[in-house]
């Protein structure tokens, strides 16, 4: 049995759960997306065809909740999550600060997408939505993801004989 | 290897284009077609997560919700607060309106700023009226309860007082009945009570007239600052000291400094006057009719036990037939006895005999037992017969309307 496949996907099972919990409690106006953590952290240690799989069915998961822009969030977490996999190479690098920037650039494409391919805003609100709004909620979901990493690094961590 | 690598590539690329097309195929769906798929995976994918979403919007909520419950009950206490600070307030300067309108004249309504410097003893108040509206420098400052203090510095536009709990304070002072003077001091000993109220002591009282706990102690007049007929407090008990030929008294002040926000500054037009009408001096009046009442039953004691003797003297001499007409009024030959001769004439109607046989002094017509509803107009006469006629008919008028209405 692969144990790290399993860790994996109960560490994705926990920030998605998260997601679904966290969130709702703080309510911030700029909200922290556990789903893009956990694609991220999912997207990395697997190849990237089944990433864009991952970001795939997370992306349905969430849109089935907004079915106003339906296929939006798919398409983007498909994007970020073979972008991520892709990455890989950099996602492994020990470095916090590197991993809390792609994060934060996985986070803000899809919010770019996500808003583009949903024709929900236009002019000034659609700019304001990508440069502030989908920044700071990319920071927030960065610095997230880096306490998210930095505990769970341990569990990650490949033992050798 | 290579081969395996690049097929693996194109799988994973092909995986990616055909999650990308589906998405967009998703999006460009008509909403009556999007809407099924999404209500599909609601129901059964996403029904977990639904769950565990709408479960956290509701403790949100609830917290939300116990959060603005919280802050209303904050702002109901406080509200509360500040009603009864406003209903405190409100009294304060109802009970001022009253004072204002039995006086009438000549005084100003001034607020009382405590100062910034925190006390334990308040000795100092800050008015916020002076020169410019009438008020000098040792002007009487009152309050509907009582004697507040008198004002020490003048300005234009605010005073300062000192308050009877300053070491500088005196003020001349007499018990209700008039009976007994003496000096108002405060009580510096201890400088608060037991119970933390301001004290005063009532000084150089004459030996011979013993105040009872209770009485109330009024202004005398006699200082020449504050007008006579102010209350200023009631006597709780009389202090031991060195000096063997006068009493000296513990007060209880009527006002209680630290809670003076509001006061009235006699003037100078207005000082001379008396006050015996505003503050309504109920204890003088009823200390006096207590007089009177036991000069009215010693009285009648004496002239019970004279028409006693009397019938007892003219039963013996009717037994030893020597019975003389005037002898009774040299059995009773005291001066003070005066209504008994009269009794001793009829012993069956000694009271009214007594009545009058004594001059046309209330006091006398008094000692009719039955008709204590005349006995107690005829006290209140006897005390305005021992004082100043002004005052008695202050003491006697009926309480005004509107002086009702503020008690």
């Amino acid at each position: 049995m692969n144990w790290n496949a399993v860790r994996t996907a109960v560490i994705c099972a926990i920030l998605i759960v998260l997601h679904y919990t966290v969130r709702p409690l703080l309510a911030w106006n700029v909200s922290i997306d556990f789903l893009i953590i956990a694609l991220m952290f999912g997207a990395v240690r697997m190849r990237p065809g089944l990433a864009a799989l991952f970001g795939f069915a997370l992306g349905l998961v969430s849109d089935s909740l907004s079915p106003g822009a339906f296929g939006a969030a798919a398409l983007g977490m498909s994007v970020v999550g073979f972008g991520a996999s892709w990455l890989k190479a950099v996602f492994f690098a020990d470095n916090l600060a590197l991993n809390g920037f792609f994060i934060f650039l996985g986070k803000w494409i899809f919010d770019l997408i996500f808003v583009l391919v949903g024709h929900r805003m236009h002019g000034a609100e659609l700019f304001m939505q990508i440069v502030v709004w989908s920044s700071l909620s990319a920071a927030m979901t960065a610095v997230a993801g880096i306490l998210a990493v930095a505990l769970l690094r341990p569990l990650m961590e490949v033992r050798t004989a | 290897m290579a081969r395996a690598t690049r097929l693996s590539s194109r799988i994973d690329f092909l995986l990616f284009i055909g999650c990308v097309i589906i998405a967009l195929v998703t999006l460009v769906l008509p909403l009556q077609m999007r809407e099924p798929l999404a209500e599909v995976l609601r129901r059964s994918v996403v029904a977990p997560l639904v769950n565990l979403q709408s479960n956290a919007e509701r403790w949100h909520t609830a917290w939300q919700l116990s959060e603005e419950r919280t802050a209303r009950l904050d702002s109901a206490v406080m509200r509360g607060f500040n009603a009864t600070a406003l209903q405190t307030e409100n009294d304060q300067l109802r009970k001022l309106l009253g004072l204002g309108a039995r006086l009438h004249m000549g005084f100003v309504p001034a607020e009382a700023v405590h100062n910034a410097v925190r006390e334990d003893v308040v000795t100092t108040l800050t008015l916020t009226a002076g020169t410019r509206a009438g008020i000098k420098v040792y002007s009487p400052v009152v309050s509907p309860e009582g004697v507040v203090g008198m004002v020490q510095t003048a300005d234009p536009s605010i005073s300062i007082a000192i308050l009877f709990s300053h070491p500088d304070f005196r003020a001349s002072a007499m018990s209700g009945d008039g009976s007994s003077f003496g000096i108002v001091y405060p009580h510096l000993r201890q400088g608060l009570g037991s119970s933390g109220e301001y004290l005063l002591e009532l000084r150089n009282v004459p030996f011979r007239t013993a105040l009872a706990p209770g009485t109330m102690i009024y202004t005398s007049g006699l200082g020449g600052t504050f007008p006579r007929g102010i209350p200023i407090g009631v006597v709780l008990r009389e202090l031991k000291t060195a000096e063997g030929w006068t009493r000296t008294y513990l007060l209880q002040p009527s006002v209680n400094p630290a809670k003076v926000n509001a006061v009235m500054v006699l003037t100078p037009q207005r000082s001379p006057q008396r006050m015996d009408n505003v503050w309504q001096m109920v204890a003088r009046v009823d200390s006096a009719a207590h007089g009177v009442v036991s000069a009215g039953d010693s009285i009648q004691r004496h002239a019970t036990a004279d028409s006693v003797r009397r019938v007892v003297g003219d039963s013996v001499r009717r037994a030893a037939g020597t019975a003389r007409p005037d002898s009774a009024a040299r059995t009773d030959s005291t001066p003070r006895h005066r209504a008994a001769p009269a009794a001793v004439a009829d012993s069956t109607r000694p009271r009214r005999q007594t009545t009058d046989s004594s001059r046309p002094r209330p006091v006398r017509r008094d000692t009719v037992r039955r008709d204590s509803a005349r006995r107690d107009s005829a006290a209140r006469r006897d005390t305005n017969a021992r004082r100043d006629t002004s005052a008695r008919r202050d003491s006697v008028r009926p309480v005004r309307p509107d002086t009702m209405m503020h008690r």
